[in-house]
C-alpha cells in the first residue's frame, strides 16, 4: 500500500498538477493521456532512484508501467526478487 | 467507402504535380507576393521533390538551393544535393554549418553525454540514437538507445536516462534550427520564401523539428505520404541515386535510417497503416490486405496515436489568448483518430 501511495503521489504531483482527476488504480495512464513517452521516462527515473534498482529494457512495457496497480506490483516483484537474490548470496557466504 | 488495398496510395502523378504547382504559384506570388523559393537541399528525396516542383512552378531562375553540410552529415548528402542542383540547373549557395554548431556547443554537449555511458569514446567512434523495436512483437513503450560504434566496428548499446535523452535531442535539433536561420537569411535577402519539405508521414507522426525543418513559409508536399513522394519523384525524373537512397535524418555520425531512428517499420507499410487508421478502415480488411495479425496492427495504431498525441504542439501556432484563435489542441488529435 505504501508503494501504491508513493506512486500515486508522484503521478498526481508531476503529471496531473492541480487537476481534479479521479484516477483508479487500474486506469491506463497512457490511454487516459496522463503520461506520454517522456512521462514514461520520468516515471522510470523516479522508480529507479526511489527504489534503487535498474529497470531493464524488456521490462519497459505497459504490463509493468501503465497503471498504478501494475507499477506497484512490478516494484513489489522487483524488490522481492532483489531481496531473494541478497538472501541467496548470504547463504552462499 | 472504406475500400482498402495495397494500391490505396497510388496517385495520378500528373494531376497531383499540377495541383501542387498551382498551389505553389498562388502561395509564392499571390499570397506572399515574393519572387521565388529557397529550398534546403539535403540530398534526400523530400527536398529534391520540393525543389523540382518549385522549378516546375516558377522556373529555374526563381529557385535557390541551399546546401548546408556539417561534419556529421553523410558525404553523400552534399554530393547528391549538388547533382540535383545541376540537374535542375538552379543556383546554389553552400554554407557549412559546422563552425556555427561548434560555437553553440552541439558536438561538445552530445559527446559529453556519450562519454558518460562510454568513457572510452574517442575520435573516430560513431554514434546514433535508435528507437526501441519491441512494439512490433509485443506491447511496448517508446524509448531510445544510444548506439556507439567503436574503431573496430563493434557496436555498443545503452538506454539513455531521461535528462540525457532530452539534452541529446535538444542539442541535435540545433542542427535543423541552424539551417532554418540560414534559409531565412537567403530567402529574405532575395525576397523569396522558404519552401518546406515535410511529408504527411512525418507530419502525422511529429518527425520534424519545430522552428527547424518545420520552420518554413509553405509546405507543398505535406499532404503526400512518403510513398507518394517516391511516386512523384519517379514521375518527375528526379535522379535515381536520390530516389534509391535510404531515407535518414542525417544528424548522427553513425548512419541511421528513418525507420531505425523513429518509425520502426518500412515506409510502404507505415503509410498504408497510417492511411487505413486515418480512414478507419475495418481492422479485418487491413489485416487481410497486409497479411498481418489484427493485434499487431492495433499495437502499431497505438504507437501512431501515442506519437501523434505527444507531438501535437509541433503542428499548431503557439497557444494564446486571442479570441477565436486558441487552437489548444491539434484538430487531428481531437478527431478521435490520431
Amino acid at each position: 500500500m505504501q508503494i501504491e501511495n508513493e506512486i500515486r503521489k508522484f503521478i498526481m504531483e508531476n503529471f496531473l498538477w492541480d487537476e481534479e482527476v479521479n484516477l483508479s488504480e487500474e486506469d491506463s495512464l497512457l490511454e487516459k493521456g496522463i503520461i506520454d513517452s517522456t512521462g514514461v521516462l520520468e516515471l522510470v527515473a523516479f522508480i529507479e532512484e526511489t527504489y534503487s534498482f535498474k529497470i531493464n529494457d524488456e521490462e519497459l512495457a505497459p504490463e509493468n508501467l501503465d497503471s498504478i496497480k501494475n507499477i506497484s506490483q512490478f516494484i513489489q516483484n522487483k524488490l522481492s526478487f532483489s531481496r531473494e537474490g541478497l538472501n541467496r548470496e548470504a547463504v552462499r557466504i | 467507402m472504406n475500400h482498402f488495398d495495397k494500391k490505396a496510395l497510388e496517385i495520378d502523378c500528373l494531376a497531383e504535380a499540377t495541383r501542387i504547382c498551382e498551389f505553389m504559384r498562388k502561395t509564392v506570388l499571390k499570397d506572399y507576393r515574393r519572387r521565388g523559393v529557397v529550398v534546403g537541399i539535403s540530398g534526400g528525396i523530400d527536398s529534391a521533390l520540393t525543389a523540382t516542383l518549385s522549378v516546375k512552378t516558377l522556373g529555374k531562375e526563381r529557385v535557390l538551393g541551399l546546401i548546408l553540410p556539417e561534419k556529421e552529415s553523410s558525404p553523400e548528402s552534399e554530393v547528391f544535393g549538388r547533382h540535383l542542383a545541376e540537374w535542375l540547373e538552379i543556383k546554389t549557395e553552400t554554407v557549412p554549418i559546422t563552425p556555427i554548431l561548434e560555437s553553440l556547443g552541439v558536438y561538445q554537449r552530445r559527446e559529453a553525454i556519450v562519454r558518460k555511458y562510454f568513457p572510452d569514446f574517442t575520435d573516430g567512434w560513431k554514434y546514433k540514437l535508435s528507437i526501441s523495436k519491441d512494439t512490433l512483437e509485443r506491447e511496448g513503450l517508446n524509448f531510445f538507445h544510444l548506439i556507439v560504434v567503436d574503431n573496430d566496428g563493434v557496436t555498443h548499446k545503452e538506454r539513455l536516462s531521461l535528462n540525457d535523452h532530452l539534452e541529446m535531442v535538444a542539442a541535435t535539433e540545433m542542427k535543423q534550427r541552424t539551417r532554418m536561420i540560414i534559409l531565412y537569411f537567403y530567402a529574405e535577402k532575395s525576397n523569396y520564401i522558404v519552401g518546406g519539405t515535410t511529408n504527411k508521414s512525418e507530419l502525422l507522426q511529429g518527425f520534424f523539428v519545430k522552428y527547424g525543418d518545420g520552420g518554413v513559409d509553405m509546405e507543398p508536399i505535406a499532404h503526400l505520404y512518403k510513398t507518394q513522394v517516391f511516386q512523384l519523384a519517379e514521375f518527375l525524373g528526379i535522379p535515381q541515386e536520390i530516389i534509391k537512397r535510404t531515407p535518414s535524418p542525417d544528424t548522427w555520425s553513425a548512419g541511421v535510417s528513418d525507420e531505425e531512428f523513429y518509425f520502426r517499420i518500412p515506409y510502404d507499410l507505415l503509410d498504408l497503416l497510417l492511411y487505413a487508421h486515418e480512414r478507419q478502415v475495418p481492422l479485418e480488411g487491413v489485416s487481410n490486405v497486409l497479411n498481418m495479425p489484427p493485434e499487431k496492427i492495433m499495437r502499431l495504431y497505438k504507437d501512431f496515436d501515442a506519437k501523434n498525441k505527444a507531438t501535437w504542439h509541433l503542428r499548431i501556432m503557439p497557444p494564446n489568448l486571442i479570441p477565436s484563435f486558441t487552437p489548444l489542441e491539434d484538430p487531428a488529435a481531437s478527431s478521435g483518430v490520431f
